[in-house]
Formats: C-alpha cells, structure tokens, sequence
C-alpha cells in the first residue's frame, strides 16, 4: 500500500476526532460511527426512516447509505426542522472523511480502521470569510459562488472539511491539476481504467452527477 | 471522462461497460475492474473477494490497492455531490444530455 495514501487515510479520520467548525469532536466521532454502521450496514434501514431520532445522527444515516436519494425538499426540510446549513455542511464533511477509509480497506481486503478517540477542545468556528448562496448547491459555499464547478465548491464555506476531501483526493484519484492530463497515471490503472471504475461506482450510487 | 481519457490516448473506450456489463469497454482489464467495483459497492464479502482475487490474478496486488482507492474516492465524491445538491452549469447540457440517455441515467433521483 502507498504510503500516501496510508498517510490520507490516517488523517481522514484524525480529523474526524477533532474538533470541527461547529461540533465538538465527540459529537464528530457519534457521527461517524453512524456513517460506518450505515456504510457497512447488510441489511440498511430504507431512505425514508429516521434511525436514531436525532437530526444529526439521521442525516449522517442517510448521507452515509443513501445519498443518492436525497432531494433539495428533503434539504430545506432538515434545515426547517432547525440543522443549521453549515452543521449540515459539516455533517456532509465527517461522512465523506470516515467513509473512504472504510471503503478502501474493505475493497482491498485490510482490516477496517476503527475510529481515533475524540480529541477534547471546543469547536474551532473556522468558515469561509464570507459565505454566498451557489445555483449549482443547495448548500451554502465561500463567496463568490459558482465560480468552479459545483463538487470543488461543495465544501468550501468550511475550509478544514474541503481541506480534508481534497487531501483525500489526491491521494485516492488524483490532484485536481493532474487531472487536466487525460494520460497521467500511477503506473497502475491508466486514467481509463479509472474513469471505468468512478463511472461504474458512480452509476451504482445512481449518482448523476 | 472516460470517453475523454479514452480518446485522448489514442483508443476510445466504449462508454456503455458503464451501465451495460455485456459491453467491452475495450480496456484492459476492463472486465474485472467492472466485477470488483460492483462486489466493493456491494455487501456480499464472498463476491468481493473472489472479485478481489481475479483482480489481483491478472493485473497484481498494486492494481488492486489502485482500484480500492478509486472506488473509495468515488464512494467520497458521490456522496459530496449528491449530498451538496450538486448541479451542472448549463454550458455544456447537450453533450451531458447524450451521456446521460446512454446509460440510462435520466430517472435517477439526484438528475432532477
């Protein structure tokens, strides 16, 4: 295994033991035990059930299991139900920070990391200096909006989780500057052999995007 | 992006493998990159590591670590996109338009 992507991995969830902008590190960690019970779950319960009667905790269910069900109505309901945009930002953030480690030790066969005791500290209140309403999100995005594309931008109002899935990335796939080359590859998959298998994944997670 | 990467380097992959496991995509391997990325989505541990194991048998161990890390960035993305409510711009809509009636894709929940 590269060491680089040991390395991503290992600060994934780091990070997710950490104090985020909003939560406090052992409300991250509750969140992405969630995100790893729904992942790995056999037998998931269904889009529509609220498992845990907790905002949060449900959200983080539905991110983890069933994203790609998930609708802008279905949006403004938990931010009408009193989740805070950004919380819902930063919930997103933590389940795409668990979820990659899993999955790639799980796909290739490793041990399944178990998550890093949560450090203690108070939320960092670290967003983007000025936040703007995207037409390519629902959710809101460091100003000015919809200058990059819409999955570049989805984190961007909390720096430390954009930081995180960019690092992930890099290590994962590629860096966003390698991927202006349609031949740059690892010396393993060539960049086709990659795009069949986001492709793939991507239409299984019945993700248009 | 397949069928960019794929032409830019002199031999255009068939886009359908994508959604059509009885199309070739024309890639090495191709076929059991497919195999392992359903049995990594999916929960079935007997399936993956059979999966896993034809991988690994034609391509090498560091294939197979390669195409995990793939699979995991794309279990990332997805849920970033369909989770952010990610849209295209409108630049660009025809050319999606005809991916999209290609794989069939139109129906799914986050296309609208």
């Amino acid at each position: 295994m590269r060491d680089d992507l040991a390395e991503a991995h290992r600060r994934s969830l780091a990070h997710v033991a950490s104090p985020g902008a909003r939560l406090t590190a052992a409300r991250r960690v509750q969140i992405a035990e969630v995100a790893r019970e729904a992942y790995l779950a056999v037998e998931p319960s269904p889009p529509w059930v609220r498992p845990f009667d907790d905002l949060a905790l449900d959200v983080a269910y539905r991110l983890a299991r069933h994203a790609g069900t998930i609708t802008e109505q279905w949006y403004e309901q938990i931010i009408g139900e009193g989740l805070h945009p950004l919380e819902f930002v930063e919930i997103l953030g933590v389940v795409v920070a668990t979820v990659p480690p899993i999955a790639f030790a799980r796909g290739a066969g490793l041990p399944l990391p178990v998550l890093p005791a949560p450090l203690a500290g108070e939320p960092s209140g670290r967003e983007a200096d000025e936040l703007a309403p995207a037409k390519l999100n629902w959710v809101p995005v460091a100003a000015p909006a919809d200058q990059v594309a819409s999955v570049v931008q989805a984190l961007t109002a909390l720096p430390d989780e954009w930081d995180n899935m960019w690092r992930l990335a890099e290590a994962q796939y590629m860096s966003d500057r390698q991927m202006d080359d349609p031949l740059w590859n690892r010396g393993t998959l060539s960049r086709p052999q990659m795009e069949l298998v986001a492709g793939r994944l991507s239409l299984i997670r019945e993700c248009f995007f | 992006m397949l069928s960019w990467s794929s032409t830019k380097s002199g031999a255009p992959a068939n886009i359908g493998a994508i959604a059509d496991d009885e199309v070739d995509a024309g890639l090495p391997h191709g076929a059991e990159l497919v195999a392992f990325t359903d049995a990594a989505a999916g929960v079935d541990e007997g399936a993956l590591a059979a999966a896993r194991a034809a991988l690994v048998a034609c391509a090498g161990e560091d294939f197979m670590i390669d195409a995990a890390a793939v699979v995991a960035n794309f279990e990332m993305m997805t849920r970033v996109a369909d989770g952010s409510g990610a849209r295209f711009p409108e630049q660009g809509a025809d050319h999606r338009a005809a991916i999209a009636d290609k794989l069939h894709i139109n129906d799914f929940t986050s296309a609208h």
